[in-house]
């Protein structure tokens, strides 16, 4: 942007936010001056004049000058200018002022972490995005990972349906394996395995994500990106400072599906039943009315809250943060049968032992309770409201003598009643880190990082009959199952830091370490038939009656392990040449004894040209740096020992003498002795720059991500290897390579326009072009569900992006049996076309419509992503909006059970009933038709653009406050997922198991909610 | 500082792990390496291969309804599509149901081979009765798949990952020669009666060595071997002796009874979902043939396939005791009892009939959920009634002797309330062709019978010979031989 732009830019706002408030009072004398950069002596346009203490300013004109009138005598000026640290001016007896502002150097130094280390921000050689305290602080989402959605690049968040305590689907550029593409987290140094919603927001002080081979100091585990985590800490010399934050909410569903009434419902039904010659089940149409709408019965609003006490501080030589908080959340559906609770607890100590010794310690303690519902596919609870017949009245738990509506959807909200479950973790992690600085530039550090989880589950299943056949029936018993997982892991560091500056000119940090990751832990679980009273309340094993075959026990346990050595070189010459070098080394149990190991390389370069002699000493051009990098990383996220032959198959019988069970022995998942690392090799070329003074900020990228020896798990396989049998499954193999590229763009600008008022906007923006470039030994891997009985309708195929969906390509519909008999038979997909139904086109030409037909129909990848963040500051005011936007991606209809009598989307209403009715939705019959087969008839645009949050908070300073102590003190509204711009039909565009073949399915998940909230953050 | 640099290296190499840190078994596991090495190993790995037999319900559910004695039934003219469309004689390579089959009875086929193939691990006392027992399994599977599918591939020991590009499908001759050859060989080691009640005995195996024998029409070797399991007199007919009523037979009363010769195990102490049909300790079959929306005595509810055709019930004249034994007239019960059922797919080719296969209809019992895949009621797979038949065949076909088939034909129908037949010649055959068909309905055994006795295409709508006498090859299998195996004729 010019700067004749970005002053034009400035007057809009100026004129939008500011003149009303520039107060002058007539008073004492006239002062004016000019203000300027400390270092050129260039004139800093509009900075800020005001008088300290006061509400009186003004703001300097295009030339840096301004003039105050009405200045008492003792006055003291304060000028600010963003980007430049601030000023005081004492007012002596002159009139004129000449003031010069320096750059912020702290601004320009932000220190972030890049794992066993930290680096200042110009010197950063690779690809990173920064979330920082303020921001999360704004958002504060329950879930902090949907704090990285929109406002950062390269970063997708999607979260696993709207239901309480759902956890988020994280991805890095791109989905580029397979299987599982979630990030490494790291949190202070440790691994954090385990969900990010049990992290309480307010506790972390920063989120770093890698993107490229920056990550490779990660090695094994960094293909799919690292997420660092920073908690807050205390602050060196500084008095006990309490913050406490509390918000409550109120959340809705964001949207409810267009459904047919009563009356449409049945006329509908009838019609569909007299196309296939049979008679109307619903004679008495008249006086049906609406019926009972399923989805105003089973939503409801339902309440959020959340507090959080913190309290920071240090001496000279120590540092402590303690805070506690507590999330409580119900859902939108079934209000407290589907809720999440959050109690967290932490405590941070920072203490200088000695001159030369650092101690750091972390603990922190979550405890979670989550309730939840069938909120999945076929069977849940939003499931059954929209196949639910309107015509039923809500109060009929036992569906016997009403309209047959197959064996799955029974009454929602009987459902919801009969729906007892909890699960509670608690979870202790924590970190110790010793630093000992034992030599002149050298340093030491070894840490112990820590999870323990206990979760226990406790599933109740009362005798109820929903109705004749209902799979959810349970006729004869009830059941109880308590499951007690103990996961642990631990992660030991321990590497040697030499830094240092050599003839002014070398700037070295070498690193050289070594990090022990283990994970282990156990599964045990039981039921039991029987329980008394056929009530939660007695839901134990203890008192079950259950006996011989209906009590049960199991259990598991694992062990998995990884060894790392790791040497990093960061090497700065002339402060404008940038090489980091970066080589890691990983055995990790998960792969056999023959590839074991693997080595993990990685360089980037920088160059900050802005430092160079030759570069032109633009006024308005602040710092230009190139960077590059490449490197090689690994993806060790497959379940463990597939390179053993386990003999974990079910082998069950029946003994014929006592009807009991016999168990035996069988080969579990096929395995694969060869299996080895799938490997990332990442390129990153982009540059950095900063531009009027710092108030643009422009990061721009370019990347291509090759992941290679993809581990295909469960590869189909002939099913001669006897794959089918319980407990077994196919092997994992190394047989895929896919390419994800794209473009990368952070723009943040800042600007200060008077002392109240000032704003910072950022756009970001990011494009994904996947692509499966390889797989080996055979052309495509299917994946993915639609309907009941079909084939897969994803797909992983060379030359394709990865998980595109492969279906049916529609032209319309038959209007008359001409257009049927003039068309290629469609018999093959199960029955012969009539007029009315959906005519597929005859991709091969060979006059046959069969599963040779199928073609790419689109894919769940979006092409590009982008975020728009906007945060305003005017006097005590301050405003938030953040926006997300995903454009191209598809979406496929999967919540509509093919039954006929189920209730239909209001889109039936359009349905072809004679030559020149409709295009577009087929005839409606119960006799059978191709008209469900999976194609293009179910797949939609699902782009879209959602506001993502608006606040608006107001910041009280006054005396009275600051006599009782309270330094600040923030009320604010904040409205979550405001609205979201969409053509899908569906509920939400995001609706995704977050699978990589398979992806992009709706299976009816649970709308994220609208939330609105009113809050309270105060310091004192 | 010396002193501090020798910390530092003792630190380092106290804390470095060697790499076999990582080198780790599995907690609690058992390893396919260190097995078969006591007695006991291989009497649990037989139970894997029995598991198997478990999931035959497939075979049998959609061997009648290929047939003409049934309708798909279902919920809906699209209710599991794959059997709506062999219903129709429409179907295709693509088809997860034919895909179940070859799939089910492979992982028996491969279950029994990994018995097989370490049979020389150790010696024990027993032991050539477990293996004879796992070469019965895999015979008993590799019979179905040729039913299904004709030429097969066929292997000694276990199938690896790439025998599918390598290994053939074998001739038809070539998989009767193995089949017939495990069975021999099983035949030798098997006790006359089982070690416990539901596994394999001699006669079992001589029963099935003598169908395998009627289907590739080696006559005389049939009736040789049916002969012997009739001969035994350890069988008869049920309901023919002391206080048994015939009307029983399908009850679990009558389970591992008199007429039993190979009976699958089922039980319903066990849940079970969808997620893994061929997982469920229930017979799967009947909860998929059960009353739709069934309320009333004796009966559970189940999903409604399988739905016996107007046709097969007039097959059965008023007196055949056997017609309401193996048939429910779901009206006249429901008027009878004041049972209450809905009705699902209402297609006329494939829908609601107003009967059900009463043979395998879920009885009221404590079965655990998902109810409907947990029923418990035992799979006759070789029942007596069908040995006398197929010996009846085998010796009139043969030009045997008619004298003995009629005998045999003759304690079927005197055992279902009808009188002798005096049928000699074709008009044996006759005779028995529909004796099969009423004495077996609802048994999964009619489809196969039409194909060998070249009457499918006279009977089965939309069956086109030759074509229809084998399934696809399914579509995935085609695929994955990459060319080495090429597709039945005519799909």
């Amino acid at each position: 942007m010019s700067k004749i732009a970005a002053v034009m830019l400035r007057y809009l706002l100026i004129s939008l936010f500011l003149f009303p408030s520039i107060l002058i009072l007539a008073q004492d004398r006239t002062i004016s001056g000019v203000i300027q950069d400390a270092l050129d002596q260039e004139p800093l346009s509009f900075a800020n004049v005001s008088i300290k203490g006061t509400t009186v300013g003004t703001i300097a004109d295009l030339d840096g000058n301004f003039t105050l009138q009405n200045v008492p005598e003792d006055a003291v000026l304060v000028v600010s200018y963003i980007g430049y640290v601030s000023q005081e001016v004492e007012i002596s007896d002159d009139d004129f002022y000449e003031i010069y502002l320096s750059a912020d150097a702290q601004m320009l130094a932000d220190v972030v972490v890049i794992g066993y280390g930290r680096e200042s921000r110009r010197n950063v050689t690779g690809s990173i995005s920064i979330l920082d305290s303020e921001a999360i602080e704004r958002i504060d989402p329950p879930n902090v990972a949907q704090a990285l959605q929109g406002t950062v690049s390269g970063v997708n968040v999607t979260q696993q349906g709207g239901s309480p305590g759902s956890e988020s689907n994280i991805r890095i550029r791109g989905i580029s394996t397979n299987g599982n593409n979630a990030p490494l987290i790291i949190v202070d140094g440790f691994q954090f395995e385990g969900g990010l919603n049990s992290i309480n927001s307010q506790d972390i002080a920063s989120m770093t994500v890698l993107k490229d081979a920056q990550a490779a100091i990660y090695g094994a585990a960094a293909s799919n990106g690292v997420i660092l985590i920073t908690t807050k800490s205390g602050e060196r010399n500084q008095e006990a400072q309490f913050t406490y934050q509390t918000y409550f909410g109120l959340q809705e569903t964001s949207r409810k599906l267009p459904l047919l009434n009563a009356t449409e419902y049945a006329l509908l039904l009838n019609e569909s039943y007299a196309n296939a010659g049979l008679e109307s089940p619903i004679t008495q149409v008249t006086g049906l009315g609406r019926g009972t709408d399923w989805q105003d019965e089973v939503f409801s609003r339902a309440p959020i809250m959340s507090h959080n006490l913190a309290v920071r501080g240090g001496s000279e030589t120590t540092s402590y943060s303690i805070s506690g908080s507590i999330l409580d959340q119900e859902g939108i559906v079934g209000r407290s049968k589907s809720s999440f609770d959050r109690k967290t607890a932490s405590i941070a100590l920072d203490s200088d032992l000695r001159d030369n010794l650092n101690v750091n310690a972390r603990l922190f303690y979550f405890s979670t309770r989550n309730r939840s519902l069938n909120s999945f596919g076929l069977g849940s609870v939003l499931f059954n409201s929209l196949n639910m017949a309107p015509t039923i009245d809500k109060g009929v738990d036992d569906l016997t003598g009403e309209i047959n509506l197959g064996n799955e959807v029974v009454n929602p909200l009987t459902q919801i009643r009969n729906t007892h479950n909890e699960s509670r973790t608690n979870r202790l992690s924590g970190t110790v880190q010793l630093k000992f600085d034992y030599a002149p530039n050298l340093d030491i550090q070894a840490r112990m990082g820590f999870n323990s989880a206990l979760t226990q589950n406790r599933d109740f299943f009362p005798v109820f009959n929903y109705g004749p056949g209902k799979v959810f029936n349970r006729l004869e018993d009830n059941m109880v199952t308590l499951g007690k997982i103990n996961d642990n892991d631990y992660t030991f560091d321990l590497f040697n830091t030499y830094r240092n500056i050599i003839n002014d000119r070398h700037d070295i940090i070498f690193t050289l370490g070594m990090t022990v990751f283990r994970q282990y832990g156990e599964g045990l679980f039981g039921s039991s038939t029987g329980v008394p009273a056929n009530s939660f309340d007695f839901a134990d094993l203890s008192v079950a009656t259950g006996s011989g075959d209906n009590r049960t026990a199991d259990s598991y346990a694992y062990d998995v392990r990884r060894l790392s050595y790791f040497g990093r070189l960061q090497y700065i010459l002339d402060d404008r040449y940038l090489m980091t070098g970066i080589l890691r080394r990983d055995a990790s149990t998960r792969f056999g004894p023959n590839n074991r190991v693997g080595y993990f390389p990685s360089l980037s370069l920088g160059w900050v040209m802005s430092e160079e002699s030759f570069f032109p000493r633009l006024d308005y051009l602040d710092f230009l740096k190139f960077r590059g990098s490449y490197g090689v990383m690994g993806n060790d996220r497959i379940p463990d020992f597939l390179y053993l032959s386990l003999l974990s198959g079910q082998a069950t019988y029946v003994s014929g003498d006592d009807n009991s069970l016999i168990n035996g022995i069988a080969i579990g998942p096929l395995s694969n002795p060869n299996i080895k690392w799938e490997e990332s090799r990442k390129l990153d070329v982009g540059f950095d720059i900063r531009f009027s003074n710092n108030k643009f900020n422009f990061v721009l990228d370019y990347y291509i991500n090759n992941t290679r020896n993809l581990l295909v798990s469960d590869i189909p396989i002939s099913g001669i290897m006897g794959v089918s049998a319980p407990g077994s499954s196919s092997p994992t193999v190394n047989a895929g390579s896919v390419r994800n590229q794209g473009f990368e763009l952070e723009f943040l600008y800042r600007e200060s326009l008077s002392e109240n008022l000032n704003f910072t906007m950022g756009l970001n923006f990011s494009t994904i072009k996947n692509e499966v470039t390889a797989i080996d030994g055979r052309d495509v891997l299917e994946g993915g569900q639609f309907g009941v009985g079909q084939l897969p309708p994803s797909r992983m195929e060379v030359g394709q992006p990865i998980g595109y969906f492969y279906g049916y390509k529609t032209d319309g519909i038959f209007q008359n049996m001409d257009e049927v008999n003039g068309h290629a038979s469609q018999v093959a997909l199960g029955a012969p076309a009539q007029p009315g139904d959906i005519r597929y086109v005859d991709v091969n030409g060979d006059g046959v419509i069969d599963e040779n037909d199928r073609v790419y129909l689109g894919d769940p990848i979006p092409d590009f992503t982008f975020g728009f963040n906007l945060e305003v500051n005017y006097g005590n005011w301050d405003f938030t909006g953040y926006l997300f936007g995903s454009v191209g991606n598809d979406i496929v209809r999967n919540f509509e059970r093919d039954q006929p009598n189920v209730n239909q989307m209001s889109y039936k209403l359009d349905r072809w009933t004679g030559e020149g009715t409709s295009n577009r939705v087929p005839r409606t019959t119960v006799s059978a038709t191709t008209n469900s087969v999976f194609s293009d008839f179910f797949m939609e645009d699902g782009s879209f653009v959602r506001i993502q949050s608006l606040g608006l908070g107001y910041n009280f300073q006054n005396n009275l406050m600051e006599r009782a102590g309270i330094n600040q003190l923030r009320v604010y509204a904040k409205v979550d997922n405001v609205y979201t711009f969409t053509k899908y039909s569906g509920y939400d565009p995001t609706a995704s198991t977050g699978v990589p073949i398979g992806g992009g399915i709706d299976f009816g998940f649970y709308p994220i909610p609208r939330i609105y909230m009113l809050g309270v953050n105060a310091q004192f | 500082m010396k002193k501090i640099y020798l910390l530092l290296l003792i630190l380092l190499v106290a804390a470095s792990c060697k790499d076999d840190f990582v080198d780790v078994v599995p907690p609690y596991s058992i390893n396919s390496e260190t097995f078969f090495e006591t007695p006991e190993d291989y009497e649990l790995a037989l139970v894997g291969a029995y598991d198997m037999l478990q999931a035959t319900y497939v075979n049998v559910l959609m061997g009648e309804i290929a047939s003409d004695n049934v309708n798909a039934g279902g919920e809906s003219p699209t209710d599991v599509i794959g059997w709506q469309q062999v219903d129709r004689m429409i179907h295709t390579a693509v088809n997860s149901n034919i895909q179940d089959l070859w799939n089910f009875n492979f992982a028996g086929v491969q279950r029994a081979s990994w018995m097989l193939e370490n049979e020389d691990n150790i010696d024990f006392d027993g032991k050539d009765q477990i293996i004879a027992e796992a070469r019965f399994l895999r015979a008993y599977f590799n019979f179905e798949l040729l039913k299904w599918f004709g030429p097969i591939p066929i292997k000694e020991s276990q199938f690896e990952l790439g025998d599918e590009l390598r290994i053939p499908r074998s001739s038809v001759d070539e998989v009767y020669d193995f089949i017939i050859s495990e069975l021999l060989d099983a035949i030798e080691n098997l006790n006359v009666s089982s070690v416990q009640t539901g596994r394999v005995n001699q006669m079992a195996a001589r029963s099935l060595l003598g169908k395998v024998h009627l289907y590739r029409e080696n006559f005389q070797e049939a009736a040789n071997q049916l002969n012997e399991v009739i001969n035994s007199g350890i069988y008869h007919l049920y309901g023919t002796q002391g206080v048994e009523r015939y009307e029983d037979l399908f009850e679990f009363l009558a389970e591992n009874g008199p007429e039993s010769v190979f009976e699958i195990q089922y039980t319903g102490v066990q849940g079970a979902s969808f997620d893994c049909l061929q997982c469920s300790e229930g017979n799967v079959m009947v909860g998929f043939s059960g009353i739709r929306g069934y309320t009333g005595p004796v009966f559970e509810s189940g999903f409604g396939f399988g739905l016996p055709r107007e046709s097969v019930y007039n097959a059965f004249s008023e007196d055949d005791l056997r017609r309401d034994v193996s048939i429910l007239d779901i009206e006249a019960w429901a008027a009878e009892t004041g049972a209450s059922f809905t009705i699902g797919n209402q297609d006329q080719n494939t829908g609601h009939t107003g009967y059900y296969n009463r043979k395998y209809l879920p009885r009221i019992n404590n079965n655990q959920p998902d109810a409907n895949l947990t029923q418990p009621n035992n799979n006759r797979a070789i029942r007596y009634a069908d040995v006398l038949l197929m010996a009846a065949e085998a010796l009139n076909r043969g030009g045997i002797d008619d004298e003995m088939a009629r005998t045999y034909v003759n304690m079927v129908r005197n055992r279902a309330g009808l009188s002798d037949t005096n049928a000699s010649g074709s008009d044996l055959l006759e005779v028995i062709i529909n004796e099969r068909r009423l004495e077996l309905v609802g048994e999964g055994h009619r489809f196969f019978d039409l194909v060998r006795w070249n009457k499918a295409e006279e009977y089965i709508d939309g069956f086109t010979a030759p074509k229809n006498n084998l399934f696809p090859i399914p579509f995935e299998e085609i695929g994955f031989s990459q060319g080495n195996w090429e597709q039945n004729p005519g799909y």
